[in-house]
């Protein structure tokens, strides 16, 4: 089976480079073992939060020069991000997907745990406050569903008071929700999610949000509305009437996922082919190293053929990058890595310090090429968290360097 | 040394690691609480299990075996054989007469299709129903199949067996209890296409029904047997006939490739690659530049496509549409992928018909916002349940093909 | 003891929450003393959380240490008696392999018998039906009645009893001083790490049951111990490989056993000796991992390809006999000190050495010095009354009792807390909802550990109930547990805090073997909670 361009990972920087060939024309696949990290989104994408150096940086784009030379950001060239990132807020609106922010200056979104952090684009029903510190209002009525565990309102609260903020914390109960509690382990943000949906459901919900309300000026939800269409979001908004916010609940998460669908569906209307539940099992070279086709593992004996190919399969998470007793490996191509040998120098034993094994992943040449025994792979580009060099979790830059990595990529492609 | 280089574990349970999108998946949960979803069912689930087999619970009954959750998981894990295969270790309930008379399919089959019109009329007569419905717990909604009059085995042997030598290259025929006792026309349909592209077909030396209904109905037994006997005769028809083996099923195929390894022990990687669903094989020889199509003119037809769950898992519903793609004049959409709720003899039971209807809704949905000429699907149990449930027509689509072909030009054309 | 006391006022005050220590306040408190537990951490934080889980059928030192070979087996049968819902009866498999000598096997069984343990030598094939995982090269084996022990339930269910007969327990609270009156300690003086107060507590006996920490409680009472740090690194795998204890038939080495024990695997272990500063602060280091594993895979060559979760090491307390400072002759066996006659310290013993097998009858030399010296006479009982949780049946007779249905959830609850498990409440949808999945924990196991069974933190709540100890490492039921402990302890700072302090203590177990799956879900990890919870680690303190 012959394509343009085959994509492997369908995740975040994927779909994102899939559509981008897709709508110029190209013929694509991507090939996607499982479902990707979208699923566990935070609701935003970052930017860059901070330097290497653990420097906090306000206003991402000004300090990219800073940015050491093998950072995905330097590969591309800091204008070259910065036209990107200019770029990225309409793409994703194309896509049926709604955000907010500016890369400009990062504004902070609010954490499950009611942390404030660094973000760029947020997805709808967050909103992302201008400064570290805002106040979400004088008094908050914190509303969950009773039963539901993974929305800590405990932990938002103590940090909404530590702004000053009066909070009271209350629960719903819902019938159509009891059947759900049924089962010991899925009282989880999707299946809440599935039943929400329901308008007889949330508008219930909202009903007895209303009821509840006394002298709040805001009200918080866990983000657990809407996993196909968002649309009821503003419906909620404006039938609550006072400021409404959204907060991303612990994984899996509604808002990613609904944007990871959005994605697959913009590509798949595009024309674009989504291989779900397929592994790249070997593939074939030309004599100048280039490669010719894979061999998958659904596929088999009928080969994938293209003329680019783009890898887009994550870090350890996705099986990007396999981590042995004895060093890190590229499994799909063999593609060079870069990162330290002894285990030793992989990890801090205190958890949350910077961990090195996060910057381990491929190194991307020029025009974001793989290199393979240090030859570049003409036809083989990177694009997202595959590409090492960048500590995407300590510089807060995951969502930036997967979207611009990927639309790169597609333009290195279609310049061809 | 070879030091921890792999983690390998039964059916990759070990790989998992808690991410928890499975349950995302999973038609079964959003509509049944009693299910307690493919991760703690899974992977969780089986350390518990490993430990003692008293802790295992008998709501993994609940589980379809879709493999949805497969599809879906990023870690390889293999959650749905998981499942099944705690049930084959530890289940200790013995199947009701219920089930037995559902999973035997190819039992029940070669008895009804002798007396066709009889059980026909009587399983379709409301007190017949309404008696299934209290004793058998066979829910009194549902249609059954209809029994074909005789056997597809025998139409085949009586005309067409005689001519199949004479082809120039040769496949055999898994037909599966559907074509062979419910629709033979399907089985005919292969025929014309194959031999149309210069192809004679064959059946296997023994054929036995693959064994899923007796798997999800804890049949073990004699779900090993089938597999033990199909194996060998796909063993045979490989390397003494050099004969590939095709399918029209997708849960039949899926079955033998995958189902026989994984859950019921039977070892058949030598073969497996040789095992194939028809649409499959007949885009790999037109890509191949093996063979060329010559359609009709004027086939005109607004078809929806539905993913069956196992063709989901095998990937290979691809094939299937680009090989309807090239019919001109067809119209086609992909449904989104999504369970239609019947999962074999799952849906038929009267526990489940109302899970199993919820869970269809969505596909439901969407085909009647649609409104196709008809549906095309691989799978003849999605069939019943979309035919049922929609009151849309679901073709095979080799069946399609057979119908859009110009089967004599087409012949011309692979002489 | 009759005559009513103050609050503060106790028969015999033991210091030491390790299971020495909690099986001592249950003999005590069963033969009517009055009785006080006070622990610095939580309970089995030291040595007796920090070893094998090996029910010890004393097979291991039948050659070289006959008497703890005959203490070893002895207790195993009482264990079995008193404490099923913390023991599986795994039995145990001594095998030889090409490379070891095999007439050993003669002489090992031999000392068995002798020692009076059941020792069976059995065909390799028969080995490998009994054992599948076990290296196929065997070219002998022997069949032994080791078992597996779950330390944590042990040490708990010995506190509840305890309790049960009017013990008070206090953990996190840390001895500062003893209270002397001449030559005589009359009480603690301890700091409480919740509170941050300091108090005072009397009694007219002090028992030292404080492990290798016992050294410095000696010091307090003026007495020297000469206590010899020795580490031991264990590895646990993801799940039981094996079903029954395998052990080398050799003398004792590094790595040269596998235990199962509830849903995991463990092999160990390496030995040794730390300076004592170290003792709080025990790494394993890569050449410990390196070493556990390639030994290990000789026992059973499927540890080669089976996940890792954690690595941990513990500290023998072991003792020099008194007139040895050097430590070159060190005793395995029990030490009873009685101060009095040997230092000239009245009212102080100390109990140490031994090992966890041994616990119960260290117990009982302890108590039955008590009892002595505040001239009570009542026969120890602990060899017959079984400990609560363990009184009858096996689980599925108390699940099927307890509820109409009971599924896997249900039934892991009894596997943890025995006849207990009643008291937990499943009955509501909501009590029933889990917590941890990996190990099937449920809200109500959750409530009931933090209101019955003393747990202040995240990691007591994991000793109580193994929430956080399955494949995940406590990557989604730290936090919703952590949501509840902030309900329950009405403290939502220091919750968050433990929560980080939580997910460091999993890290220190997961970072020596993290690889291949285990990398996969510490970056998971690493995500969820440093990127999308955007958690620094602020406040959080290094925990045991």
């Amino acid at each position: 089976m012959k394509f343009d361009t085959i994509i492997i990972g369908g995740g975040l920087a994927g779909l994102i480079c899939g559509i981008r060939l897709q709508k110029a024309g190209k013929k694509c696949a991507i090939v996607s073992a499982g479902q990707s990290a979208m699923h566990f989104s935070s609701g935003s994408f970052e930017l860059l939060g901070r330097l290497p150096d653990g420097t906090e940086t306000e206003r991402p784009l000004e300090v990219l020069k800073q940015l050491p030379k093998e950072h995905p950001y330097s590969v591309i060239g800091e204008e070259t991000v910065a036209e990107y990132a200019a770029m990225v807020p309409m793409f994703l609106e194309e896509c049926g997907i709604k955000v907010s922010g500016s890369a400009d200056k990062n504004s902070w979104r609010i954490s499950p745990t009611g942390e404030r952090k660094p973000a760029w684009l947020t997805l709808e029903e967050f909103v992302s406050l201008p400064d570290k510190d805002s106040k979400i209002g004088n008094k908050a009525l914190i509303v969950n569903i009773l039963g539901y565990l993974d929305f800590n309102t405990k932990f938002l609260a103590d940090s909404f008071e530590k702004q000053g903020t009066e909070c009271r914390i209350v629960s719903l109960k819902l019938d159509e929700m009891e059947r759900l509690r049924k089962n010991p382990s899925e009282m989880r943000s999707t299946n809440i999610a599935r039943v929400m949906d329901r308008e007889e459901v949330w508008s219930k919900a909202i009903d007895q949000i209303n009821s509840m309300i006394k002298d709040e000026d805001a009200i918080v939800l866990p983000a657990v509305f809407g996993l196909k269409d968002s649309a009821i979001i503003e419906k909620i908004r404006t039938r609550l009437g006072v400021k409404t916010y959204f907060i991303a609940t612990m994984p899996p998460s509604v808002p990613g996922i609904r944007a990871q669908m959005r994605l697959k569906a913009e590509f798949e209307k595009c024309g674009g082919y989504f291989f779900l539940g397929d592994t790249v099992k070997g593939a074939d070279y030309n004599e100048d190293g280039s490669i010719r086709s894979i061999e998958t593992a659904n596929f088999g004996n009928i080969r994938m053929y293209a003329d680019d190919f783009v890898l887009a399969s994550g870090s350890f998470f996705s099986k990007g990058l396999t981590a042995t007793p004895f060093g890190i490996i590229e499994p799909v191509f063999g593609i060079d890595v870069k990162a330290e040998d002894s285990r030793d120098n992989w990890f801090d034993r205190y958890f949350w310090n910077k961990q090195n094994y996060i910057s381990f992943g491929a190194v991307a040449k020029n025009g974001l090429h793989a290199s393979k025994d240090g030859k570049t792979v003409w036809n083989l580009f990177l694009a997202g968290s595959i590409i090492g060099g960048y500590n995407a979790l300590y510089e807060g830059c995951g969502g930036g360097t997967a979207i611009i990595t990927a639309l790169y990529a597609a333009d290195e492609i279609l310049k061809k | 040394m070879n030091m921890q280089e792999r983690n390998i574990s039964d059916n990759n349970f070990e790989q998992c690691i808690k991410c928890t999108v499975c349950t995302v998946y999973c038609p079964v949960v959003p509509v049944n609480p009693l299910y307690p979803g493919p991760k703690q069912a899974g992977p969780d689930g089986e350390r518990l299990r490993l430990k003692k087999g008293l802790y295992f619970d008998d709501t993994l009954k609940y589980c379809l075996n879709c493999k949805r959750c497969e599809v879906a998981c990023p870690s390889g894990v293999r959650i749905g054989d998981i499942i099944q295969s705690a049930r084959i270790r530890f289940n200790t309930e013995s199947p009701k007469l219920r089930d037995m008379v559902l999973a035997n399919t190819d039992f029940m089959g070669s008895i009804a299709t002798k007396v066709a019109p009889v059980v026909n009329m009587t399983l379709g007569m409301k007190p017949v129903k309404a008696i299934m419905d209290c004793t058998m717990k066979v829910d009194s909604h549902r249609t059954f199949p209809k029994y074909s009059q005789g056997t597809f085995e025998r139409w085949y042997k009586k005309n067409v067996k005689n001519f199949q030598d004479s082809f120039p290259r040769h496949v055999s025929f898994f037909h599966g209890c559907f074509v062979n006792y419910n629709y033979p026309q399907l089985g005919k349909d292969l025929i014309s296409v194959m031999n149309a592209l210069g192809y004679g077909v064959h059946l296997l030396e023994k054929e036995k029904c693959c064994g899923v209904a007796l798997i999800s109905n804890g049949m073990i037994d004699k779900a090993k047997r089938n597999a033990g006997v199909n194996t060998e005769s796909i063993r045979k028809s490989v390397y003494e006939r050099q004969m590939p083996v095709i399918g029209t099923s997708s849960t039949c195929t899926f079955t033998l490739r995958d189902e026989y390894p994984h859950l019921l022990g039977v070892a058949n990687h030598d073969v497996r690659d040789y095992i194939e669903l028809a649409t499959r094989f007949i885009y790999r020889l037109i890509d191949e530049g093996k063979v060329k199509l010559v359609f009709k003119k004027g086939y005109k037809a607004r078809i929806a496509y539905h993913t069956p769950c196992h063709m989901e898992k095998l990937g290979w519903g691809i094939f299937s549409t680009e090989l309807l793609r090239k019919i001109p004049g067809v119209e086609l959409t992909t449904l989104d992928s999504n369970c239609c709720g019947i999962a074999g003899t799952y849906g038929f039971k009267k526990e489940n018909y109302k899970v199993s209807q919820a869970i269809g809704k969505p596909l439901f949905d969407q085909i009647g916002k649609l409104k196709p000429d008809f549906v095309a699907c691989d799978c003849e149990t999605c069939k019943w349940q979309i035919e049922m449930s929609t009151g849309y027509q679901v073709k095979n689509p080799i069946s399609i093909l057979a119908e859009a072909l110009d089967l004599i030009s087409t012949s011309e054309a692979n002489k | 003891m009759g005559h009513l006391k103050k609050d503060n006022e106790f028969d015999v005050i033991i210091v030491g929450g390790g299971i020495t220590g909690a099986g001592t306040a249950r003999d005590c408190a069963l033969r009517g003393l009055k009785v006080l537990l006070i622990e610095r951490h939580d309970l089995a934080t030291g040595a007796t959380g920090r070893n094998h889980g090996l029910l010890h059928s004393g097979a291991r030192y039948a050659v070289t240490d006959r008497e703890s070979a005959e203490e070893c087996i002895k207790e195993n049968m009482i264990l079995r008696k008193i404490a099923r819902h913390c023991v599986e009866e795994t039995e145990g498999l001594f095998i030889t392999l090409p490379e070891d000598d095999l007439e050993y096997q003669a002489k090992f069984v031999e000392s068995c018998l002798a020692a009076g343990i059941r020792a069976d030598v059995i065909d390799p094939k028969e080995a490998l039906l009994m054992e599948p995982s076990a290296n196929p090269d065997l070219i002998g084996a022997v069949k032994v009645p080791d078992g597996a022990v779950d330390p944590f339930r042990l040490t708990s269910a010995n506190v509840i009893d305890a309790k049960l007969h009017g013990a008070t327990v206090l953990v996190y609270h840390e001895v500062e001083s003893l209270i002397k009156d001449g030559d005589t300690i009359k009480g603690v003086k301890v700091f409480d790490h919740t509170t941050k107060q300091t108090k005072e507590y009397y009694a007219p006996i002090t028992v030292n049951a404080g492990g290798i920490w016992g050294q410095h409680i000696a010091q307090l009472a003026g007495a020297r111990i000469n206590m010899f740090p020795a580490k031991g690194a264990l590895l646990i795998f993801g799940h039981r490989v094996n079903n029954v204890v395998i052990n080398r038939c050799r003398k004792p080495a590094n790595a040269d056993i596998l235990v199962p024990g509830d849903t995991i695997c463990l092999i160990g272990t390496t030995s040794s000796r730390v300076p004592f500063e170290e003792v709080d602060n025990m790494y394993v280091t890569a050449d410990e991992v390196d070493l556990l594993l390639q030994e290990g895979e000789k026992l059973a060559p499927k540890l080669a390809s089976t996940r890792i979760l954690r690595a941990y090491a513990g500290v023998r307390p072991l003792v020099a006999t008194d007139d040895d400072p050097s430590g070159r002759n060190i005793s395995r066996g029990i030490v009873l000190l009685d101060h009095e006659t040997r230092d000239g310290i009245k009212g102080f013993i100390s109990i140490t050495g031994g090992k966890l097998m041994t616990y119960r009858l260290m117990a009982e030399w302890a108590t039955d010095l008590v009892c002595r010296k505040l001239n009570v006479d009542k026969a120890c009982e602990t060899m017959e009354i079984p400990l609560p949780g363990s009184e009858k049946e096996n689980i599925d007779e108390i699940s099927k009792k307890t509820w109409s249905k009971p599924g896997t959830p249900h039934k892991a609850v009894v596997g943890r807390h025995g006849n207990r498990a009643g008291q937990i409440s499943m009955s509501s949808e909501y009590d029933a909802s889990l917590v941890c999945e990996c190990e099937s924990a449920s809200v109500g196991e959750v409530r009931y550990a933090i209101e019955e069974l003393d747990v202040h933190n995240l990691v007591d709540l994991r000793r109580r109930t193994r929430v956080g100890m399955g494949t995940c490492q406590g990557e989604l039921c730290a936090c919703r547990a952590a949501g509840m402990l902030a309900e329950a302890h009405k403290c939502t700072e220091t919750a968050k805090q433990d929560l980080q302090s939580f997910i460091n203590e999993r890290w220190k177990g997961m970072y020596p073997v993290c690889w291949g799956d285990t990398l996969r879900e510490s970056e998971y990890s690493q995500w969820i909670y440093s990127g999308v919870c955007g958690l620094t680690g602020e406040g959080s303190t290094e925990k045991i």
